[in-house]
């Protein structure tokens, strides 16, 4: 066979090839959602991999199982992956995600219910009453577009400024009350903490470009300066704003003057004393527990605001029922008990993060009393604001990081045009236009 | 895009003579001179990676490139095991890499076998279909891999999912029909006249004769998924069923940032996925210079 | 396609068949070639490209030419045919343009360090000298290992504090190499160079030995230097075997994925070291938008086999 009859051939065979694939496109069975909700049985769910949610976990599904023989569950840890969005993604297309996975971030529910993979509680009788009881009023954030609830808001991690009390010392400024309130002091302590040589940093949040960065550098401080608003409202971008460029401003800044670092880093800069602050949620406590003697301050804003009005992120992860689940009446009872009174206190007493319940510090006020750390980030957990509940919206986010790592961290564009930029492109992506 | 790579080394090395030596003329200190340098290049990583493991507190200074027995641990070992289980993991490896090495050389050598030496209709097609394969990358078919894997044969978190694509080495297959195609005709007519079967042929004369071959062609066959990671990644959301190259990716990617010394523990699992390869290519280096085929064939 | 395409002109590998044959037979044969038991052997092998490569690159085809995202099991979804705008999304992004240019920077550097490091080594290697078997071993050391070992040896010594920047000192590139927007990209193709060099020096070994001796004689008596023998007998002599190098480095470049994925932390910093299979992956399977991530996978393959056509065209023209 001559070499040109040969390649006609595999050409041929490709193209049978496309047709079968075209053909054998669509098809393969679902779950009938009105019969599923009322089927009990066995069910499987995954929740994060940090130790704590991991003890929670366990002991959690081992108490259900005891007092449910005939609908024995399965828990697992989320498979590690650059994101769990990943994983959950990959795992919904092949129809292998468990019935409940208690790591949903709400940034990337929008496209989980694009994919057909979530199943919305409003199915479940009294589902959308049981939510809103229990989270009340903020719990309507987590709301789609088509008004149903495809997440249980379910824990928040109000992320704040942590500060290395010794390295402050070192420095000389006050381990108290330091002055971080305005933009100013901040950067004028950032300043003596680097040239005093008490730390390499001052702050270090991670500069890579995974999406979800801005959550720990930009979102927060955009909160907080904005007081409270989104990153979208109303289908538009906000933040080419007078708020958004005081943060990016006050970023390049730290950045420009190499008080924040701008390569990877392999570790916790803040738990090795490469960094004296870092922007984290109540997660952290235990992870510094005997590593850093650690304080913590709300997030600083151009004017420094009044104390009990500053806004942050949430850092929430959330509840959500997957549609390859078959037994959905016992994974809406499951995910009830899991999210009952008792077991949200065993949630915060395990990992130390907050419930999204009403009410949290009377309902848990010994564990209050016991642990005063927590305290803060319990009354900071009444001003949060969430990542907007829209269309694309992981896409919005790396658009935005993309801009935001093009100026504020390299420099190589003027902060303000990056947000302009970043803010028509997000316009575009928010209304299903853009293309990725 | 090493398949190919290695596919073409064995084809090119086909007219391998025993040692054609430059002349004498050619000082020899000058050549060891740049392959000792050259040798230093290569293996120090090596090295560093084992004194690096067994550090206790990472020591980054050129000092550190020494080994101090004060600063010596196995600690960083038994972190990365507790980390992932390497027993488990370097099992799952195994079964992994032995399900593709034995599906290559079952079906591999039959098909290098009737590429070589059968003249059937479809040949032609075959043999361009083996070369397309290795031009296009793995990448490009991830994506659809993974949903019919995954989806359509149901084949997610099992061996079968993640060995399926790479059961038969495309590369092998074309080893094996070099090799073959090298061995004279006048051979294969003889035993035909004889009224010997194919399948009679290939096993009892074919085979024996590019014997070495194919240990060449099991080695190079090894690497690949004995170092694969983001296939089995995807496919395997169980940890207890993820092969080593994963779990160490994973382990830097995510978890090496709570070790206490994170690059020692890098380092640990690094020297327990390098071992074995390394360990191979020191045992059959010889045969890894393309096997000298044609005087086996005379003698 | 390439060189492996090269041996493909078969010997047959049997007699012609005797005129006693019965009719049946001998048509037989000219439907289904002399050895028809080939298809039995080939089967296994065909099922396995048809079912694992032919249909997925089928349907990668069919969702670089449709919106297509992928959805769970069950739930159908309109995936309207759109023409080329996929693949003008493509071509309209930056970060596939960036990720193109970086590709170019790796091959600059990663193509003529590897013909040029390989070959000298080889020529080295080509001797009768001592510890043969400890360099060809040691060459192809870093060839055999898994990627992700070395990855993490490398992030060990080529950090902002790590051996080679104390070593170098106040030389060390600042940020450190691979978090360096100029450094980055070209560190990985050192990376690779370093990695895949003792297969190419195999390659060039097999090549040496085929090199006829009498032409360094006939050299040597000449009175050439060594230099002058290198590039009048040597390069000539293997010029085959680096089309082959060449071609095989820029195949193995267009595939790079592991290292950006995990030596820069996915592509950093800031995208400078994103190679377009990266985007595919990070498009396809991370974002969910396996329709643009065909599409430029689908454009890497054509340029490669444009590449190699290019090259073809040129050996033989040199031939």
């Amino acid at each position: 066979m001559t070499k040109s009859r040969t390649w006609f051939a595999a050409a041929l065979t490709l193209t049978v090839a496309v047709a079968l694939a075209v053909a054998a496109c669509g098809g393969g069975g679902g779950v009938s959602a009105s019969t599923a909700t009322s089927a009990y049985g066995p069910i499987s769910i995954w929740y994060s991999n940090n130790a704590q949610e991991v003890a929670w976990g366990e002991q959690m599904v081992a108490s259900w199982n005891k007092l449910h023989p005939g609908q024995q569950v399965t828990g697992e840890q989320i498979p590690s992956g650059q994101s769990s969005e990943e994983v959950i993604g990959a795992a919904i297309t092949a129809g292998t995600e468990p019935c409940l996975i208690y790591n949903t971030s709400p940034a990337s529910v929008p496209d989980f219910e694009k994919q057909g993979g979530l199943v919305p509680l409003n199915d479940f009788p009294g589902g959308a009453a049981y939510i809103e009881a229990r989270t009340g009023p903020g719990a309507s954030v987590y709301k789609s577009p088509d008004g149903k609830y495809y997440q249980l808001p379910w824990k928040s991690n109000p992320v704040m400024i942590f500060y290395n009390k010794k390295e402050f010392a070192k420095a000389g400024i006050s381990t108290t009350n330091p002055p971080l309130r305005t933009y100013s002091q901040f950067l004028a302590t950032a300043k003596k903490l680097v040239s005093s040589g008490a730390a390499k940093y001052a702050i270090y949040p991670s500069p890579s470009s995974e999406f979800f960065e801005a959550w720990y550098d930009f979102y927060p401080l955009y909160a907080a300066e904005s007081g409270g608003q989104e990153l979208v409202e109303n289908n538009k971008a906000t933040f080419d704003s007078a708020a958004g460029q005081a943060v990016a401003g006050f970023w390049r800044q730290l950045y420009a003057r190499n008080l924040a670092g701008d390569e990877s880093y392999n570790g916790d800069p803040f738990a090795d004393g490469t960094a004296a602050m870092a922007i984290v949620g109540p997660w952290a406590i235990a992870d510094y527990q005997g590593v850093v003697d650690w304080g913590v301050v709300p997030l600083p804003t151009s004017q420094g605001n009044s104390l009990d009005t500053i806004a942050t992120f949430s850092d929430a992860k959330n509840v959500a029922m997957y549609a390859s689940c078959k037994n959905r009446g016992t994974a809406w009872n499951f995910l009830k008990y899991s999210t009952s009174l008792a077991e949200d206190g065993k949630l915060l007493d395990m990992t130390g993060q907050m419930p999204m319940r009403q009410g949290i510090q009377q309902l848990y006020a010994s564990y209050f009393k016991a642990n005063p750390a927590y305290k803060e980030f319990a009354a900071e957990a009444a001003h949060v604001i969430e990542v907007p509940i829209v269309p694309n919206s992981v896409e919005i986010w790396q658009a935005f990081r993309n801009d935001w790592s093009e100026s504020v961290i390299f420099g190589q564009e003027r902060p303000g045009q990056a947000l302009a930029a970043a803010a028509s492109q997000i316009n575009q992506l928010v209304t299903g236009n853009g293309e990725p | 895009m090493t398949q190919m790579a290695r596919a073409t080394s064995e084809v090119a090395g086909g007219s391998d003579r025993a040692m054609a030596i430059e002349p004498r003329a050619s000082r020899s200190w000058w050549r060891l001179i740049v392959l000792l340098f050259g040798a230093l290049v290569f293996i120090f990583p090596f090295y560093y990676m084992i004194v690096g493991s067994l550090q206790k507190t990472e020591n980054t200074s050129p000092s550190g490139a020494l080994p101090n027995p004060g600063n010596m641990t196995l600690h960083n070992y038994g972190q990365i095991n507790a980390a992932i289980g390497l027993g488990k993991a370097i099992i799952n490896s195994g079964i992994f890499t032995g399900g593709v090495l034995l599906a290559t050389i079952v079906f591999g050598v039959l098909a290098g076998y009737a590429l070589a030496r059968l003249s059937f209709r479809g040949r032609g097609l075959l043999f361009a279909l083996t070369l397309l394969v290795l031009t296009v990358p793995f990448q490009l078919l991830i994506v659809p891999l993974y949903v019919l894997i995954a989806r359509n044969y149901g084949l997610a978190n099992s061996y079968l999912g993640m060995i399926a694509p790479f059961a038969i080495n495309s590369v092998a297959v074309l080893i094996f029909r070099q090799y073959f195609l090298q061995l004279p005709a006048e051979m294969f007519d003889a035993a035909r006249m004889d009224g010997a079967s194919e399948l009679r042929i290939l096993r009892h004369i074919a085979i024996p004769l590019v014997r070495p071959a194919l240990l060449t062609a099991m080695l190079l066959t090894f690497i690949g998924p004995w170092n694969e990671f983001l296939w089995p990644f995807l496919i395997t959301k169980e940890q207890s069923l993820q092969p080593l190259a994963v779990a160490m990716a994973n382990y830097i990617d995510n978890v090496a940032a709570t070790a206490a010394n994170p690059y020692g523990a890098i380092l640990a699992g690094a020297c327990v996925l390098a071992a074995p390869a390394v360990a191979l290519i020191i045992a059959f280096q010889r045969y890894f210079v393309s096997t000298n085929i044609g005087s086996g064939v005379k003698g | 396609m390439t060189s492996a395409a090269a041996p493909g002109k078969h010997r047959s590998g049997a007699t012609e068949p005797m005129a006693t044959e019965p009719m049946v037979r001998r048509f037989g044969r000219a439907v289904l070639g002399r050895q028809p038991i080939g298809m039995i052997f080939g089967a296994p092998y065909l099922l396995f490209i048809v079912v694992l490569f032919a249909y997925p690159l089928g349907l990668a085809v069919y969702m670089s030419f449709h919106r297509y995202f992928f959805t769970a099991p069950g739930v159908s979804v309109p995936r309207p045919f759109v023409g080329l705008s996929n693949y003008a999304a493509v071509f309209s992004d930056p970060a596939v343009r960036q990720s193109f240019l970086n590709l170019l920077i790796f091959l600059v550097i990663n193509v003529p360090f590897t013909v040029v490091l390989s070959l000298l080594l080889a020529t080295a290697l080509n001797a009768a000298i001592p510890f043969r078997a400890f360099f060809r071993t040691s060459f192809l050391a870093p060839y055999v290992t898994a990627s992700v070992a070395m990855i993490g040896v490398w992030l060990f010594m080529f950090s902002s504090g790590g051996i080679v920047n104390s070593a170098l000192g106040p030389l060390a590139p600042v940020p450190s190499w691979l978090v360096n927007q100029k450094w980055a990209m070209p560190s990985i193709a050192i990376y690779v160079t370093w990695k895949g060099l003792g297969f190419y020096i195999l390659l060039y070994l097999a090549a040496l030995q085929a090199v006829p001796k009498e032409l360094y004689e006939a050299a040597v008596m000449d009175g050439a230097s060594w230099w002058h023998r290198l590039l009048s007998v040597t390069v000539p002599g293997v010029r085959q075997v680096t089309t082959l190098v060449t071609l095989l480095a820029v195949i193995t470049g267009a595939n790079l994925f592991t290292e950006p994925y995990l030596l820069t932390g996915g592509g950093g910093p800031n995208g400078k070291s994103a190679s377009p299979v990266l985007l595919i992956y990070q498009t396809g399977i991370e974002q969910n938008h396996p329709d643009f991530a065909s599409a430029l996978g689908i454009i890497l393959v054509i340029g490669v086999l444009l590449i190699a056509g290019i090259q073809q065209l040129v050996q033989r023209r040199q031939a």
